[in-house]
């Protein structure tokens, strides 16, 4: 009993081994064919991986704002396109929720503007934020040195700003920006009265130290709003509230800005956390989709499997007639030729492995996503890989086992 | 009385067991609409380490008869007893069992697999066995030095000559002790040089081993070193010539 075993492993072992033999005989064949699978099986880890990494790059882009965050922004093309009247966001607005809400712990104001900054000639680019203090305390962003310009200083229209760890080291070097100068725009001297600690890159790759705060009002000065505040942050009391703050200030805004009842707001509120929902959605039904179309290069690969495998049937008839004679059971036959298809989807997929992390790796580099290796996509892809290459192997292993040796020797 | 059907004499046998009882075996194949019938009712008996020549003109059924005797195809009608088995109606995969334990091929043609070494091929029937490759390695060794070529192992077939190959595809009939080698023209692709030779290995290993062996062969001077030579026509044995052994 335990010898019979030992025969059928020793015989499986040699199963692969001839069929690896055979297969390394036309290799120029053998690798054209197994192109079409190691094609699919890239394809798909690829695809995977691409799709893995640009969700988790959303989301992690998302996620560094902060997920007990409200987000207010205008919202008025819509309203404009009807002839309605549509306002910007304003300081009224502001102080209105300050006042009536009773949901809210932080409202800060945010007007976004890419600026020149400028000191003893050396020249930075970056993004000013001119907000209030409410916004570093929303945020949790802590200082590294000094402390954020308050209230005060906002009222006061001064001219005051907190620098990120990017601009502060590419303007002042290794020196203390603290109580320095910077010119921005080449027209507001600000003193520096903060430097913010460094948070380094977001998975997307933006340096999130390079930026610059102002007081809004500050900047409402020389620059102006006519187009209203680029957003109010807010943040309820508890992450509990998110709901109700978000109807809160919809509805406060609403009555605020006249919207009649039906009609469009000309602002909207929005929470990372829905729109890292809608990423999420949205990313399975295109991970999806990605995966359909490698399953579809997987199949064609089979497809290859099936026809190189019906064609070396062919081509070697007669050796089928010798082996059957001799007394090769069909069932061996059978299954030699399902080993060679086997054989080939094995070298196939280990080719598309390495070409799937390869191209994986290259994109999420160029992409500035995080690598993303997934064991999950791997393992699915060569299983069904292997699946393919039994089932289109099957067909033509099938045809070798049911040939009639007679006929077979006769061939020529 | 249809020639052959009952003159089968059993005396010159009758202490051995017999290796073929064939009663009645028919073949008929349809061409369209009309059945031709190759085998028209062979008797056929062969002892246990017996050689036997089949002759006959082409068309005769000699190699109908042969495929049926080597459970390569099944009768239509007939009985046939290998070794006291009846195997006139085997499944496929029975025949091949049949074959792969009990019956050795030696083709004209050789028919070697040619990617495969003359160890290789010499051991094919053991790998279809279950032997494990150290063991049957060992086994087509032994055979290949018993033809005499222990130093070509490792040729591929088309590195050996034509009797070097019949000795390979003879070396591989043998390799799983069969009860009957099958052997279709042996030497019709041969020159008259190597042909002897392969006949005479033949023949030999016949003697030392207790072959039963069955020869198809044109060739006179080939069927004179039988014991007994048996006459193909229109699908039916004719005029047994009995030479005791």
């Amino acid at each position: 009993m335990s010898d019979r075993h030992r025969n059928a492993w020793a015989w499986r072992g040699e199963g692969l081994r001839s069929a690896v033999e055979v297969l390394a005989r036309y290799p120029g064949r053998s690798a054209l064919t197994v192109l079409g699978l190691a094609i699919g099986v890239a394809a798909f880890i690829s695809m995977v991986s691409f799709g893995e990494g640009a969700r988790r790059s959303v989301l992690a882009q998302f996620q560094s704002l902060g997920t007990n965050l409200l987000v207010v922004g205008p919202w008025m093309a819509e309203r404009q396109a009807r002839d309605q009247p549509a306002q910007p966001l304003g300081a009224l607005d502001v102080a209105t929720l300050g006042r009536e809400s009773t949901t809210l712990a932080e409202i800060a104001p945010v007007i976004r503007m890419d600026q020149d900054l400028e000191r003893a000639g050396v020249h930075h680019w970056l993004r000013v934020q001119a907000t209030t203090p409410a916004f570093v305390r929303l945020h949790d962003w802590p200082l590294a040195a000094g402390g954020m310009f308050d209230e005060d200083e906002v009222a006061r229209r001064a001219k005051v700003c907190v620098l990120g760890a990017t601009p502060a080291r590419a303007l002042f070097g290794f020196g203390d920006p603290l109580g320095g100068g910077v010119t921005m725009g080449g027209v507001v001297l600000c003193r520096v009265v903060g430097v913010l600690e460094t948070k380094g890159y977001s998975a997307g790759g933006d340096d999130l130290d390079d930026l610059l705060l102002m007081p809004v009002t500050t900047f409402e000065s020389y620059w102006g709003t006519p187009e209203g505040y680029s957003r109010i942050e807010l943040e309820p009391l508890r992450p509990g509230l998110m709901e109700a703050a978000k109807s809160e200030v919809t509805e406060i805004l609403a009555r605020l800005h006249r919207i009649n009842e039906g009609e469009e707001n000309d602002f909207r509120v929005t929470s990372p956390l829905e729109v890292i929902r809608a990423v999420e959605r949205t990313s399975a039904v295109l991970t999806g989709l990605l995966r359909g179309i490698a399953a579809v290069s997987l199949l064609v690969g089979g497809i290859g499997i099936m026809n190189i495998q019906l064609v070396s049937v062919a081509e070697r008839t007669r050796e089928i007639g010798v082996r059957a004679a001799i007394g090769a059971s069909p069932t061996q036959i059978l299954t030699q030729f399902l080993w060679e298809a086997l054989a080939l989807t094995l070298v196939g997929a280990a080719a598309g492995v390495l070409l799937g992390l390869a191209i994986a790796a290259v994109t999420a580099d160029v992409m500035q996503w995080p690598r993303v290796i997934s064991g999950r996509g791997i393992a699915g892809a060569v299983v069904f890989a292997l699946a393919v290459g039994l089932v289109f192997g099957f067909l033509p292993a099938r045809r070798a086992a049911a040939l009639d040796p007679i006929e077979a020797l006769r061939h020529e | 009385m249809a020639p052959g059907s009952t003159l089968e004499p059993a005396s010159p046998r009758g202490a051995r067991p017999l290796v073929i009882d064939a009663r009645g075996l028919r073949k008929s194949y349809w061409l369209g609409k009309s059945a031709v019938e190759v085998l028209a009712g062979v008797n056929l008996t062969v002892g246990a380490g017996e050689v036997v020549a089949l002759r006959g003109p082409s068309g005769s059924g000699k190699s109908t008869l042969l495929n049926v005797l080597g459970c390569l195809d099944r009768p239509s009608g007939g009985r046939y007893l290998l070794d006291g088995c009846d195997v006139s109606a085997l499944s496929r995969a029975a025949q091949a069992w049949v074959r792969l334990h009990m019956i050795g091929f030696v083709f004209q043609s050789f028919n070697l697999i040619a990617r495969a070494t003359a160890l290789e091929n010499v051991a094919l029937p053991l790998f279809y066995a279950g032997v494990a490759r150290p063991a049957r390695e060992a086994v087509a060794r032994d055979l290949l030095a018993r033809v005499g070529l222990a130093d070509r192992a490792r040729h591929l077939p088309a590195q050996l000559s034509g009797g070097q190959c019949q000795r390979v595809a003879i070396a591989r009939a043998l390799s799983v002790h069969p009860k009957l080698v099958l052997a279709d023209e042996p030497t019709g692709a041969l020159d008259s040089r190597s042909g002897g030779e392969v006949l005479e290995l033949l023949l030999d290993l016949q003697r030392r081993e207790g072959l039963t062996l069955i020869i198809v062969t044109h060739d006179a001077a080939v069927a004179a070193r039988t014991d007994r030579q048996v006459h193909l026509l229109d699908g039916r044995i004719v005029d047994p010539e009995v030479r005791a052994a």
